[in-house]
């Protein structure tokens, strides 16, 4: 896999040099965006500074990293499922033994180390423009991130199961709850900002409580962070998250092939 | 030559780059099409047999200005296929994508009308081609379902209907008769000898040999970019002589095979499946005085042979003379 | 009925059918004309609600004194519709060959005796409406969301500031066409240049915060000039040269060399690609 990937990187240079130059441009944009609201725009913090508390490049980063990942998930499973609905592949693959959940799996497994270095070569492009992101509690940070990607490949069966039921206007679907979750789970400001309706449905949703711990951990519980809920609380939400979405994304992602395979909406697209 | 078509010493070469390994590669030349010299008469159905990889798309692709030769030249309709590309499209009708080259979100009037728009034709009349076509190729009951809905056949039937809709007199139509069932075949090819017989040139590209044989005045045979043979069916059989042609059946091994094509004079010996078990089609050049010898190399390796039939020579035997293999073994290897 | 000689009354005829049966297309996308409206609101909130939850009530002056206004919600909205219309620009005509390849439509449009700029033409018709419609749409309701007034200002300014940036786009977004076709990787390739063109024209900040080898090269760009003039007509913030006629002036003048150099650009990146691999390769 490391090979191919490797293979890839070299022959499509574009593709590779993209992906890191989008994500950077995009951070970029909204990092400045919230800048122009700041009171010492004209005399900033030089580049290297200790960061100031809430400091918004890192609510932004962070949150863009859990974003990321979440987005990637989301497309890959689900949107893998369609695109072999329409290529007309998908009843092929259910006429050969291979395990369709491994192989979604797998396919899923090599975006994500993918997205992880990208995100991390962001990362590292940003700390270079606008000072130095705060790092603390890594291995706590590292705990929550692996409990979020479970929980987010939950949603991404869920939402595959749903891609065989409703079919192409899941493409739609996809763009609206990426967007969704973008307001609601605060990934790219504090929740703070949210209008209190909206917080009360933030609340609701266990990767609100990812966003919170994650990026209050690394920024090493700034005041007011995190924002939701006390950190202890937050731990064991995101705990069972990861644990309970993956299993029940799978059992709904079963249900919904039972049915596809008992209607023969196998096929259709 | 006065043709509809004239190719004279077309030819075509790609550069294409090889990849070794992570950071290795190096160009190399692929020659397509080597002096290809041939003329397609005004009103004939003019047939363009050849294995995949042999040049015919290229040719296609060149005549119908798709691609730019390397050198040599083309006319169609007598207009030259560089200097006058916009007559040369004008006065073609091209079915060459299949299926794919329709918009799936139109409905099947909405694709004709649209490409009726980009033949110049005003909006009553595109209304009006498309109307008729629909009709001749009888998906009018389903002409405002959008085309991701048809089948593979319905969507070939419209993208045959889509070289109509300029009613040009040269219709290029590369294998229109793919994935459709036996009836909606024999209809397609109906409408081909309509138009043939209301004076169109027709070039047709196909991999069924009997298609080949019962629509086409002419046949031209590429390979390795190169013209093979070109004729009507009759100058192209008998340009093999029937005695040079043996079929065996029986049971017939690999080293049975490789063992007649040891002998002395065969030129080609090419094993196919039969329905009762293998069929050693071969090639040679002293007729069948060989036929001990054949029979003893063949039984010496194991064979068992249950007949011998020296028949009467087909394209397909032809199309094996000039090129070593079948189009059906062609075709499977795909 | 072989097809006729193209006349003028013809080949606009081609440019509406074109716009028609893209438009036709995207009709029978569920859902889709309801997410252009809603993605460019969503978009713009995210720094909104970003410099609010930072700035506490110091918002509006802290951005005042960076920006010229306090009125950062139309600022933001404003960026998002232009960053719209910049967005379907690339996607429907520097991609548009590519789009017509995996449709797998490109050499039956290649194979009809209608040259391609009047194909493009009626993708930049099509593009024109729906990025218009989505930009404006968005503006509107977004403001009326986020409770401010969308029509303060010169309204009839800052429509003559986006018709006359919109030329110069297209041109731009042909000239990436060039490139996308040569290098291939399509998607990607959009996606970065969009995010570039975004970054460089300040969709979310004055561009006065870039240094001024940035700036320079932001300024090269008519999204730049055409985003600042809808603003300044809007918001009554300051021209790049002062008066709104100096400014339109240059975008006029990228409106005159941009499809032009766009076009010789990629009729030479096509031709190429047609002498060696042949259409169906793009």
């Amino acid at each position: 896999m490391v090979r191919k990937e490797l293979i890839l990187m070299v022959r499509y240079p574009v593709n590779f040099i993209a992906s890191f130059g989008q994500i950077f441009l995009i951070v970029a944009i909204l990092s400045l965006g919230g800048r122009t609201f700041s009171a010492n725009l004209d005399n900033p913090p030089p580049i290297g500074a200790p960061p100031t508390s809430g400091n918004p490049s890192g609510v932004v980063i962070y949150g863009f990293i859990l974003f990321m990942f979440l987005s990637d998930t989301l497309w890959t499973i689900g949107y893998n499922v369609r695109h072999e609905q329409v290529q007309g592949t998908l009843e092929q693959l259910y006429l050969s033994p291979a395990s369709k959940f491994a192989s979604l799996v797998s396919r899923v497994a090599n975006i994500l180390l993918w997205t992880g270095l990208l995100t991390l070569a962001a990362s590292g492009l940003m700390v270079l423009m606008i000072g130095r992101l705060p790092v603390e509690n890594p291995w706590l940070g590292l705990y929550l991130l692996v409990m979020s990607l479970a929980g987010t490949f939950g949603i991404g069966f869920a939402f595959a199961a749903l891609t065989l039921r409703i079919r192409e206007t899941a493409q739609t679907m996809a763009n609206l709850l990426q967007f969704v979750f973008l307001i609601l789970c605060a990934n790219f400001f504090p929740f703070s900002a949210l209008p209190p309706v909206l917080l009360r449905i933030s609340r609701l949703i266990p990767l609100s409580y990812s966003v919170d711990a994650f990026r209050s951990t690394l920024m090493n519980y700034p005041p007011g962070y995190p924002e939701l809920a006390p950190i202890s609380v937050e731990i064991v939400i995101v705990t069972l998250f990861g644990i309970g979405m993956p299993f029940l994304g799978y059992y709904l992602y079963r249900r919904a092939e039972d049915h596809a395979r008992r209607s023969g909406s196998l096929s259709s697209f | 030559m006065t043709g509809t078509v004239r190719v004279e010493n077309l030819s075509k070469t790609y550069q294409v780059r090889q990849r070794k390994g992570l950071f290795k590669s190096f160009r190399s030349t692929v020659e397509a099409l080597k002096g290809v010299t041939l003329e397609v008469r005004p009103g004939e159905i003019f047939g363009l047999l050849g294995p995949n990889g042999a040049g015919k798309t290229t040719l296609i692709k060149i005549l119908t200005t798709l691609l730019l030769p390397s050198s040599g030249e083309a006319w169609v309709n007598g207009f030259h296929v560089q200097r006058q590309e916009n007559q040369v499209r004008a006065s073609v009708g091209c079915m060459l994508m299949g299926e794919r080259g329709l918009y799936w979100k139109l409905t099947g009037r909405e694709n004709l009308e649209y490409f009726g728009a980009l033949y110049h034709l005003s909006p009553q009349d595109r209304r009006q081609r498309a109307l008729e076509i629909l009709e001749r190729i009888q998906l009018g009951e389903i002409a405002d379902r959008t085309v991701e809905t048809y089948s593979s056949g319905q969507k070939m039937k419209l993208a045959f209907g889509k070289a109509l809709i300029n009613d040009a007199p040269l219709l290029v139509l590369d294998e229109p008769t793919n994935t459709l069932d036996v009836p909606s075949a024999s209809e397609l090819r109906a409408v081909v000898r309509d138009l043939h017989a209301q004076g169109k040139t027709i070039i047709y590209t196909t991999h069924i040999m009997s298609e080949a044989e019962t629509l086409c005045d002419r046949v031209a045979i590429i390979d390795h970019g190169q013209l093979l043979a070109l004729g009507s069916i009759e100058e192209l059989k008998d340009s093999l002589r029937r005695d040079q042609v043996t079929r065996i059946e029986g049971v017939i091994p690999s080293r049975a095979v490789a063992a007649v094509k040891r002998l002395p004079n065969v030129q080609q010996a090419t094993r196919t499946s039969a329905d009762s078990g293998d069929l050693l089609t071969i090639v040679t050049s002293d007729g069948h005085e060989f036929l001990p010898q054949l029979i003893e190399a063949l039984t010496q390796t194991g064979a068992t042979i249950k007949k011998i039939a020296p028949e009467e020579v087909t394209l397909e035997d032809v199309f094996i003379a000039k090129t070593g293999r079948t189009l059906a073994e062609d075709t499977r290897e795909r | 009925m072989t097809a006729t000689s193209p006349t003028l009354k013809s080949n606009l005829s081609i440019v509406l059918a074109s716009a028609r049966m893209r438009l036709a297309t995207i009709s029978r996308y569920p859902g889709q004309l309801l997410m252009d409206i809603f993605i460019p609101i969503v978009f713009a909130a995210m720094p909104i609600l970003l410099g609010r939850a930072t700035a506490g009530p110091d918002a509006g002056e802290n951005f005042a004194q960076n920006t010229g206004t306090s009125n950062y919600v139309a600022y933001m909205l404003i960026g998002s519709a232009a960053f719209t219309i910049v967005t379907y620009a690339f996607w429907h005509i520097a991609y548009w060959l590519r789009w017509e390849q995996e449709t797998g439509t490109l050499e039956a449009l290649y194979l009809s005796p209608t040259h391609r700029v009047w194909v493009a033409g009626g993708t930049a018709l099509y593009s024109c409406l729906r990025s218009l419609f989505s930009a404006s749409a968005a503006f509107l309701i977004g403001s009326k969301i986020l409770g401010v007034n969308p029509f303060e200002g010169g309204v009839g300014l800052a429509f003559l500031f986006i018709l006359s940036g919109l030329i110069p786009i297209y041109g731009l977004a042909l000239l990436f066409g060039a490139l996308v076709i040569k290098v291939k990787e399509a998607n990607a390739l959009i996606n970065l240049m969009q995010w570039g063109v975004s970054f460089l024209m300040g969709i979310f900040f004055p561009i006065a915060m870039f240094p001024p080898l940035l700036r320079a090269i932001a300024l090269l760009f008519p999204p730049t000039w055409m985003t600042n003039g809808v603003r300044s007509a809007l918001l009554g913030l300051t021209y790049f040269f002062q008066e709104w006629y100096l400014d339109l002036a240059v975008l006029w003048a990228f409106a005159l060399i941009a499809p032009l150099l766009g076009y010789w650009v990629f009729t030479r990146a096509e031709t190429s690609i047609r002498r060696n691999e042949g259409v169906g390769q793009f």
